[in-house]
């Protein structure tokens, strides 16, 4: 901690200025952090309505099994219930899913994973209603599950669909080229949750004209939207989202598992309905990430450099599809890494099961196939007695380099200078060396730790991300500017997930009209789409969008000024609220020069188009890419196996800097996450069955796990395609911390370290070895 | 009671209430279901006695004291008690005093409490599995007699009762007192009868090193994978050992205790070699968990899975560092 000053001054890297208050590149503070560290900002689980009634789900207690009867009868005659729903009154589309349709609302035949809805119930209290779902009498067959993706293959179909979601055979050059030095590695990632601090609530509304307005913390409220009003059987248009506070969200949120539901009772009773999610149901019913299993095999000359990368991806997607196939891409697509590959044959699969669902969690498929490739570049690097850190910089990919899908990276790819800034940045001080603090040992403070069995480890990852929607996703945002009296609003769609796109939209609208005072309008389908809050896309579409229409506003506020100066709006600047002239002639306030009108503008932005990847696993996939090495300095207790991640030095291509105390606590938000993924996040199942699905079985990192995070470097080479030329930051720390903390305990231990969480089994050193 | 934790009506959208009353409405048709499944009373008695009697009055009542796992239940909707007897204010069981060489511990001392410097210089080992247990919220409500009651697997303090022979001092009906083991209760062998509490925990003191040592899954606070106490006996020239979380109730290797007391030189400086420290971790580890019995017709045993084998190496180095630390 002593050298917080010295570290500090060298992160910035480059010329001293002072950063500005307003506008981009400024700190600007979220405008609701106050509330929320205060406790008054409204989630979904604060509201309320006038003779509202409670929602409780029946979930299935079997991973696999047959109903043969569902008898509400008992559920329906208990005081105080007012409407209790299975599959029989889904009066639309049976079945929902974000790309396939094939996930019932309420299970009607199978359950194909424990936690499957089969019923809901509205009751005029929560207890009523949960103590009416125990009410619901239903007779199971219960069937053998299928819990080992490898056995998915040859299973009976768990679905009519068939078992196999996706399946891509990636074939970039000669299969028949042998390296010099071959190592070859066997990993398995485990089942992270997103864990949201807050659990899934929503409060369905209904309308007078038939219709439903669902208040809730939807990431993607116009995808939603439709995927419920089909299965309500209503347009689109009858149904209303309106996004409340959002509790957390690394994947998808409040995902139509529960919307769904709620709305139709809340159709069904005529009152509003309320659901509030346990904690345990929470854990059940949403998405998880890909449980990996990932068989690599790579080629080398002597010099280390890679010649071939052979590897067989294989996706756990659970009971239903959701984002299977686009997780897959990402990770047959990533499985090389940022490192040049000229010969690659990948194989992915996506299989279903019956083990929890998986769907989309930030930075997935390339976070599993991080940990997989790193691991392989470490073994390589100890076979030939090569630096690891040396043998990633021979190998590593630039602009103007080819991915194994084919596709040219066009944007640019620092990734050597990331390698070399973490490389070199001075490793933290030994505990021995600085005896005046406490050395927090593995373990904690009142743990077991023994200073003579600690090991310490220092170890390499590099990784990289795709941003926005891949293989031809039509990623486009729309956003609306006001002016009136001095204040902007924005009007957007994109959700404040805590990514910090609300005050980034504030920063655009600061930066182009000079007006101070800017409010972001909150979310309701109403508004024109602006897409899910994944893949960092509303900082490029939704950020695109809004500096679009704040710059038309812009033009129709200072086409009559330059018309009457004769001279072009590009002369004329606004800084501050006053409008003066390049050469000082022209000066005036922009409320004069509003004279009291009202500006709207509206805009649209859309990336350049991508494609789907082909048979052979080829093409132009990705909108962009960006880049993080993290290096990671770990101590691990070798008789316990007790891991503390001790320091996080973190170089990460940035595109541009827009917000430097928000980019910053995106980057520590996701190296925690990552942290998390590496040792203790697993939501372990036996059989199919989930085990202790609540936080104390589910250890997230709190406070004393979370390393110190050093931001080393931040490479602003502007992505010339991106609005502002900057990359979404928050996705790529969680894919590469993972990794660099593997590869951390492998340098201490000297043990293989091939699977996620990392075992404390795993980082024992035992005599014999 | 429930309701505070189910909802907090905040006024927020269109769809608010707006005129700021908290708590629960009625439903739209005027009927409500809520008011059979709450806790109909709570008492908050003064003294033991007056809680034992509140207790006996009412027998479906609950007692709660710190509630970090009652609360935990009640809100899972595990737990409907009928009513609650809180036993917070009742101070005679806040603090402790000294009887005939025994410390004589309330049942309602936090752990926070039992963390300070005061209460580790009189039992360090106590002390040290409060530190441990849990983050400072749970430390500051959850208390002693909670944890014994609980008697979760987990508990942090059972080993240490249980290496330190500790006596429950449990009150009943008419004033009555009754002393049994700590680890008869654990054990179920003997009982709490209805509307009995917990009211003393008598601990020996003696003035000697203790150690209590837990392994937990990550840095910040955690369950124990597995806890060892060891406490010294130079009375009575004995050392104490438990090993908890493994079991359903901390276990005693008392062969393994017997025979490192006799390796140690009592009246000299209590020293002991690095390889004798190392085989009372594995002569520990092995009672605790020991291999599978041979088969009935010689063949080899089933080998034990390496979950098992590595809490073993945990025990193992769990009860070497604790006896280590122990002696000088």
């Amino acid at each position: 901690m002593s050298n917080d000053a010295a570290t500090e001054t060298q992160a910035l890297d480059g010329p001293q200025q002072e950063p500005p208050a307003l506008g981009l590149g400024a700190s600007l503070p979220p405008a609701d952090a106050r509330a929320k560290t205060e406790g008054t900002f409204p989630y979904a689980a604060d509201l309320w309505a006038e003779g509202l009634l409670w929602a409780a789900l029946l979930r299935s207690p079997h991973p696999h099994a047959r109903i043969l009867s569902i008898d509400t009868s008992a559920a329906s005659e208990m005081p105080g219930v007012r409407a209790v729903v299975t599959h029989l009154d889904v009066l639309g589309d049976p079945s929902y899913g974000r790309l396939v349709a094939d996930r019932p609302v309420f299970a009607s035949e199978i359950v194909r994973h424990h936690g499957e809805a089969i019923a809901a119930v509205a009751a005029d209290h929560p207890d009523t209603a949960r103590m009416a779902a125990a009410a619901i009498a239903v007779e199971y067959e219960v069937l053998d599950p299928v819990t080992d993706p490898e056995k998915a293959f040859e299973a009976e179909p768990l679905h009519p669909d068939g078992n196999l979601i996706r399946h891509i055979p990636l074939r970039y050059g000669d299969p028949d080229l042998m390296g010099e030095v071959v190592v070859e590695g066997l990993y398995r990632i485990g089942r992270q949750d997103p864990a949201p601090i807050g659990a899934e609530a929503g409060l369905a509304v209904p309308r007078p004209d038939g219709g439903v307005e669902i208040y809730t913390g939807s990431t993607d409220p116009h995808t939603d939207r439709d995927l419920a009003a089909a299965c309500f059987g209503l347009e689109p248009d009858q149904v209303r989202v309106v996004v409340t506070g959002v509790p957390g969200a690394t994947g998808d949120r409040e995902d139509p598992g529960f919307q769904i539901p709620l709305g139709l009772l809340a159709l069904q009773t005529g009152c509003p309905v309320k659901l509030a999610a346990t904690r345990e149901e929470s854990f059940l019913g949403h998405a998880h990430r890909h449980p990996t299993l990932l068989r690599y095999r790579h080629h080398a000359d002597s010099e280390g450099r890679l010649v071939k990368v052979e590897a067989q991806i294989l996706l756990d997607a659970g009971a239903y599809a959701d984002a299977s196939s686009e997780s897959l891409a990402a990770a047959v697509a990533f499985a090389c890494g940022p490192y040049i590959v000229p010969h690659a044959f990948i194989e992915g699969w996506a299989v279903r099961t019956n083990n929890p669902p998986s769907g989309h969690v930030r930075g997935e498929g390339a976070m599993q196939v991080c940990a997989a490739y790193e691991g392989q570049m470490d073994k390589l690097a100890a076979k030939l007695g090569i630096d690891p850190a040396e043998l990633r910089l021979r190998n590593v990919l630039a602009t103007g380099d080819i991915l194994p899908t084919g596709q040219t990276v066009t944007c640019p790819a620092p990734v050597a200078e990331l390698l070399r800034a973490v490389r070199d940045f001075p490793l933290p001080a030994l505990p021995k060396d600085i005896p005046e603090s406490s050395w927090l040992l593995p373990g904690g403070p009142e743990g077991a730790g023994e200073p003579g069995a600690v090991r310490r480890g220092v170890g390499y990852a590099l990784g990289m991300v795709h941003m926005l929607g891949a293989e031809g996703a039509d990623e486009v945002s729309t956003a609306t500017v006001k002016v009136h009296d001095g204040v902007a609003t924005v009007i957007c769609a994109a959700v404040e997930t805590g990514q910090g796109f609300s005050t980034l939209a504030r920063q655009i609208v600061q930066e182009t009209l000079g007006i101070e005072e800017v409010h972001v309008a909150s979310v309701d389908t109403d508004q024109p789409p602006a897409g899910p809050a994944t893949h960092g896309r509303h900082t490029w579409v939704s950020g695109g969008a809004v500096e679009r229409a704040a710059k038309m506003v812009r033009t129709q506020l200072l086409q009559p000024l330059a018309h009457q100066f004769g001279m072009s709006t590009e002369l004329l600047q606004i800084t501050d609220g006053k409008i003066t002239s390049y050469d000082g002639v022209l000066s005036t306030t922009v409320t004069e020069a509003m004279d009291g009108k009202e500006l709207w503008a509206t805009a649209q932005c859309r990336p350049h188009p991508t494609e789907p990847l082909d048979e052979a696993g080829q093409g132009d996939a990705f909108v962009g890419l960006a880049f993080c090495a993290i290096r990671a300095v770990v101590d691990v207790d070798i008789e316990l196996g007790s891991i503390r991640v001790v320091e996080m030095a973190v170089a990460q291509d940035v595109g541009r800097v827009l917000n430097p105390a928000q980019l910053a606590t995106r980057i520590e938000a996701g190296v925690t996450q990552g942290i998390g993924t590496a040792l203790t996040e697993n939501l372990r199942t036996t059989r199919g069955l989930v085990r202790r699905p609540d936080l104390t079985g589910y250890a997230l990192p709190t406070s004393l796990d979370a390393a110190d995070i050093r931001i080393v470097k931040l490479v602003e080479e502007r992505d010339v395609v991106a609005p502002f030329g900057a990359k979404p930051a928050s996705a790529v720390p969680v894919v590469t911390s993972p990794a660099a903390v593997a590869a951390a305990v492998r340098a201490a231990t000297g043990r293989p370290v091939n699977r996620l969480p990392i075992r404390p089994q795993s980082a024992v050193v035992t005599a014999g070895a | 009671m429930c309701q505070s934790c189910l909802v907090r009506p905040v006024s927020t959208y269109g769809t608010a209430n707006t005129d700021g009353q908290p708590g629960h409405r009625e439903g739209a048709a005027g009927l409500t279901t809520h008011a059979p499944q709450t806790a109909q009373s709570v008492t908050l008695p003064a003294s033991l006695d007056e809680a034992v009697a509140a207790l006996s009055a009412m027998p479906a009542a609950v007692p709660v004291a710190g509630g970090t796992d009652l609360m935990a239940a009640v809100n899972k909707g595990l737990l409907r008690p009928a009513g609650l007897v809180g036993l917070g204010r009742i101070s005679e069981l806040r603090g402790w005093h000294y009887q005939d060489g025994h410390a004589l511990l309330g049942a309602g001392l936090t752990h926070a409490r039992m963390g300070r410097p005061d209460f580790a210089a009189l039992i360090p080992a106590l002390a040290a599995s409060s530190r441990a247990a849990g983050p400072p919220q749970i430390r500051n409500a959850g208390t002693l007699g909670g944890n014994i009651a609980t008697a979760a697997p987990t508990g942090d303090s059972l080993p240490v009762l249980a290496a330190l022979e500790a006596d429950l001092v449990v009150a009943g009906p008419g004033g009555s007192r009754r002393e049994i083991p700590v680890s008869h209760l654990l054990a179920g062998r003997e009982m709490l009868a209805p509307a009995e509490l917990i009211g003393f925990v008598r601990v020996p003191l003696l003035h000697a090193p203790q150690v209590y040592l837990k392994a937990t899954g990550r840095t910040g606070p955690g369950r124990a994978t597995a806890s060892v106490a060891v406490v010294l006996d130079p009375a009575r020239r004995g050392v104490r050992c438990a090993v908890g979380a493994i079991a359903p109730m901390p276990l005693r290797p008392m062969e393994a205790e017997r025979w490192i007391a006799s390796l140690i030189d009592w009246d000299a400086d209590r020293g002991l070699a690095p390889e004798a420290l190392t085989a009372f971790g594995e002569y520990v580890a092995a009672a605790c968990i020991p291999d599978p019995a041979p088969a009935a017709d010689g063949s080899e045993p089933p080998a034990l899975p390496p979950a098992v084998l590595h809490l073993r190496r945990t025990v193992a180095t769990l009860a070497r560092r604790a006896l280590g630390r122990a002696l000088p």
